[in-house]
């Protein structure tokens, strides 16, 4: 049962719509679009030349993020744009009462195998935006409203794989 | 047209991070507000019982998509200069399905998994350790792939420019694709998971105004209008703010002095993109340290990077002052000339000349030129060389050992995008 005081959510087309207004005013603001993985690849790539210097430095991916060594790897875009969009988030359920410790999963799977397959489902999530150089946020959202081909091939191939192995694991889900 | 804001040098760097960390809010917000921090409701979506993915993704890139072909088609904003992520078709099409599988596995994207782990799911939280295993993984594999992620490079291309269709025809396209999903999506949302539409949705009986419908149809009639409207990249026709302009060099703004050049170079704090604007051949001869040629008769709009701060030179003043003009009327945000040229370099930086009397002031001042000439491998002139302004054969100078000049580009290359 819902608590009385927790809000539902937005209608999806509003959502989008307010979504849409904020892409478009970061087009506007800095000729760039929203992102999330990238944030990421710099948090990792900063971590581990923080553990092995030497090593991050011979690894393409890793010298890739770390930039060319005057600034701090951690002053970038992206990583300030991520730590908003963990506050955003934070606040937007603060105050529809929806904050709580928990765990998404369907009603025919256990814990610790609802948390392995968030795992996995996280690690193949950052194979694939390196790959395609973006995630939904940065190439979906953003690649999408510019009407980038590569973007547009990413999306469809989202959905396609998403849907191709959605079957075997609606035990997780519904 | 004076957008996007941050290319055209209306703040920097410092507070490009507060705007990111503004829009981040706003962004975790609304991602939040639609129920994506939920695992449950995004993945509902490829079982066809909860649509919203598809219908809040698709409402915000239409929406955007419109917004930037307006203001790009009114000349507000150049759309030329947003970063547009390169092309590789093959790796994009494998990230994407892995991403995908990903996606369903997991439950999350990395945007919706951060405002997930934010509001206190612990699968998000697990989620997120797992994209930084992947990425680790990833990057120890990247060395041995690294070839293959950049194969099948297109570009930066657009689908108008990749199927060679007008710009307008496409943005009418997708409209009227996501339109026609949304009824599509609702449809199944009532047959696969048994739920009745909103009221007021695009299928809720009866046929009457509502805002969602409103909101399509306002769509709708922008893709039309996008349909005859033309194309919104205009390059950029800035205006000639010919009052302003006479100000800046009026002014002086204009300008840097040769001294003031010479003391950045040696203190290390260059950060002019200087382009030496004569010939190659005099160019081989002797250039200003850090200086890269572009001679004028090689001049194409477009190569030059906007958001450098641009010095412009030639021998004496006219080839840059010309430039000058030219470039600001293509819109260059900071483009300054180097008064008196490489001529006023040679004389006054090279080879400064010492006056029979001169002041205490003066004779420190030259004291300090003697060192900067030496500094660029020049050499002083003082008064028991001869009479001043006789023509003499001058050494060579020698030139500092200063790196390699920079390659028109920004200076650091890392992937934008997400």
């Amino acid at each position: 049962m819902k608590p009385s005081n927790t809000q539902s959510y937005w209608n999806p087309y509003y959502a989008g719509f307010l979504l849409g207004l904020v892409l478009l005013s970061v087009f506007v603001v800095m000729g760039r679009g929203l992102g999330a993985s990238g944030a990421f690849s710099t948090a990792v790539a900063t971590s581990v030349n923080a553990v092995a210097p030497e090593h991050a430095a011979g690894n393409g991916f890793y010298a890739h993020y770390l930039g060319d060594g005057e600034t701090s790897p951690l002053k970038d875009w992206l990583v300030f744009e991520v730590l908003g969009v963990m506050v955003g988030g934070f606040l937007s359920a603060a105050l529809a009462s929806r904050l709580k410790l928990s765990v998404e999963r369907g009603p025919r799977i256990a814990v610790r195998a609802r948390l392995l397959l968030a795992l996995t489902g996280g690690a193949l999530m950052g194979i694939g935006s390196k790959l395609a150089l973006g995630c939904t946020s940065g190439q979906g959202l953003s690649g999408g409203a510019l009407l980038n081909v590569g973007s547009w091939a990413f999306m469809l191939c989202v959905f396609a794989g998403a849907y191709a192995l959605a079957w075997f694991l609606r035990r997780q889900w519904i | 047209m004076n957008a996007p804001f941050y290319k055209f040098g209306a703040f920097g760097d410092e507070v490009s991070l507060i705007v990111a960390f503004v829009i981040g809010i706003a962004f975790g917000f609304v991602l939040e507000r639609a129920g994506f921090g939920s695992a449950r409701k995004l993945a509902a979506q490829f079982y066809f019982r909860d649509m919203s993915v598809f219908k809040v993704m698709f409402t915000a890139i239409v929406t955007a998509m419109v917004g930037l072909y307006f203001l790009g088609r009114v000349g507000f904003i150049d759309l030329s200069l947003i970063y547009l992520t390169p092309t590789y078709l093959i790796p994009q099409i494998v990230g994407g399905l892995i991403l995908g599988v990903g996606f369903v596995v997991g439950g999350y994207c990395p945007g919706t998994s951060v405002v997930s782990a934010g509001t206190g799911r612990i699968d998000g939280m697990v989620y997120l350790a797992g994209v930084v295993v992947g990425l680790i993984g990833y990057a120890e594999i990247y060395p041995l792939i690294a070839d293959w992620t950049h194969s099948t490079a297109l570009g930066q291309i657009t689908l108008p420019g990749f199927f060679g269709l007008p710009h307008g025809l496409v943005v009418a396209g997708v409209i009227v694709m996501a339109v026609v999903g949304f009824v599509a999506a609702e449809l199944a949302e009532r047959r696969f998971g048994g739920v009745a539409p909103v009221k007021g949705s695009l299928v809720d009986r009866p046929w009457r105004m509502t805002p969602v419908r409103g909101l399509m149809v306002g769509l709708f009639v922008l893709g039309l209008i996008a349909l005859f409207a033309g194309n919104p990249y205009q390059g950029s026709h800035a205006v000639l703010d010919t009052k302003q302009l006479a100000m800046m060099v009026g002014g002086k703004q204009d300008h840097v002095t040769v001294d003031d050049l010479a003391d950045r170079i040696i203190r290390g704090e260059n950060s002019f993109l200087i382009l030496d604007l004569r010939d190659g051949d005099s160019y081989q001869r002797y250039h200003i340290p850090t200086a890269m040629n572009l001679p004028l008769a090689q001049w194409e709009s477009g190569l030059i990077p906007r958001n450098e701060t641009i010095l412009l030179y030639s021998d004496g003043g006219i080839h840059a002052a010309q430039a000058w003009f030219l470039m600001k009327a293509q819109g260059y945000p900071s483009v300054y000339l180097l008064h008196g040229g490489l001529d006023a370099w040679i004389d006054e930086i090279l080879y400064p000349s010492r006056s029979a009397e001169m002041t205490p002031e003066a004779a420190n001042a030259f004291a300090r030129r003697v060192e900067v000439s030496r500094f660029f491998g020049g050499s002083p002139r003082t008064g028991s060389e001869g009479t001043q302004g006789e023509p003499r054969e001058l050494a060579p100078p020698v030139m500092p050992d200063m790196g390699e000049a920079p390659a028109i580009a920004p200076k650091r290359k890392r992937r934008e995008g997400c």
